[in-house]
């Protein structure tokens, strides 16, 4: 650095930021999306009075933990 | 050179001044150098910074902030080079003078290198330095408020794009979520997951600086009565100084009344200064719910934890 000018030194430094990859690679954007999950072992979709911790149906798990309030899962989303 | 040699004392130079003056000027020579590759490095790079931060198509601006840091470390290392010098030429040579005799004239010179040196570097180099850095942060700053119309924006083209996968009925959302939420679909109650794109998920990593931003003019209001408290008190120490060899009654009459207006602005200074910056947090946190109201509960206890941590007189 110390015998070149600010302007290279510049010039030096956008090079190597825009060659330099970034940790975890290259940032994706994604789009907003929708779906849903349906019981694995039957095939019953999840309503929202039957809770979103097991199928309705046939009981299988989708969660083994218990739902506390959240941003916007609350504890009413247990099911049964 | 600092009126030391004007009184015609019967005292010879020591055979030293000659090597600390030499010392002063290449010191002073170099920190105009020092500062001339200060000024050079930022007036180039501030249009730069502010090209990239609009040019860099990263989600995160990563090559932005790896320019910025870059030119970040550039001044440090300056700063760095003129902070070892100072300790290695100037403090070095001034220890260096052992004279035993270091009463009068020799004694007033080196106390005037010192003086000098030191005021050069700290007082108007660090000044420079401290300008300079505030340009290039003043250049780096984003603008959020952009951001936001765009989060806004993508939210409202695509808010009512989506459909229910087990029934297919439309599902509108009605906010903007930062985070993947249960959608109940209305027909069939079932609990769809949306997944917020990557516009929306950012709302909530710049809601803070952009509430910042539009409360920046509190923030500045009660630095601004800080600072007058300060002022006043250099004011009034002035003024009192000034009074000690004043004989003229009416001049120390109309000072000492300027006294007592200052001290009185000064004591609401101090009273009013913790109040604005209350008055700041709770309009900033207001700004801030009311871009992410889910997080107001959260956001509100980190107010209160906020306004405890700062020891505000009552």
């Amino acid at each position: 650095m110390e015998d070149k000018s600010p302007k290279s030194f510049l010039q030096k430094l956008r090079e190597k930021a825009a060659a330099q990859g970034n940790y975890g690679g290259a940032a994706e954007a994604s789009d907003a999306g929708m779906k849903a999950r349906d019981c694995p072992n039957c095939g019953a979709a999840r309503a929202k009075q039957d809770g979103l911790t097991r199928c309705a149906y046939c009981g299988f798990a989708f969660m083994d933990i218990r739902l506390s309030d959240g941003i916007h899962i609350k504890k009413e989303d247990n099911s049964q | 050179m600092f009126n030391l040699f004007s009184n015609n004392r019967k005292e010879t130079v020591p055979e030293w001044v000659a090597g600390l003056e030499e010392t002063q000027q290449r010191w002073f020579a170099f920190l105009e150098k020092l500062e001339a590759r200060m000024e050079e490095l930022c007036t180039a790079a501030i249009p730069e910074l502010k090209e990239m931060l609009a040019a860099d198509e990263d989600t995160y601006q990563r090559t932005f902030y790896k320019i910025q840091s870059g030119i970040n470390g550039q001044m440090q290392h300056i700063r760095r080079k003129a902070y070892d010098t100072y300790e290695e030429k100037v403090i070095n040579a001034r220890y260096a003078v052992r004279d035993g005799s270091l009463t009068g004239m020799g004694s007033d010179y080196l106390t005037g290198f010192t003086q000098a040196c030191s005021d050069r570097y700290h007082r108007d180099f660090e000044s420079k330095f401290n300008y300079w850095q505030g340009q290039l942060d003043q250049a780096a700053v984003k603008d959020y408020e952009a951001e936001y119309r765009r989060i806004l924006s993508d939210f409202e083209q695509t808010k009512n794009s989506f459909a229910c996968s087990q029934c297919g009925s439309p599902l509108t959302i009605d906010r903007i979520f930062f985070i993947s939420t249960y959608i109940t679909c209305p027909a069939c109650k079932t609990q769809n997951t949306f997944e917020p794109g990557t516009s929306a998920r950012s709302l909530q990593h710049i809601a803070r600086s952009l509430a910042e931003q539009r409360t920046r003019h509190l923030l500045a209001a009660y630095e601004a009565e800080n600072e007058l408290e300060r002022e006043l008190y250099q004011a009034n120490h002035e003024l009192k100084l000034s009074l000690i060899f004043e004989k003229d009654r009416t001049v120390t009459a109309g000072k000492e009344q300027q006294i007592r207006a200052n001290e009185i602005r000064r004591q609401e200074a101090i009273s009013n200064a913790p109040r604005m910056y209350k008055a700041y947090l709770r309009a900033m946190y207001d700004e801030w719910n009311n871009i992410t109201p889910d997080l107001k509960e959260h956001n509100e206890k980190m107010y209160l934890r906020h306004i405890a941590s700062n020891h505000f007189p009552s």
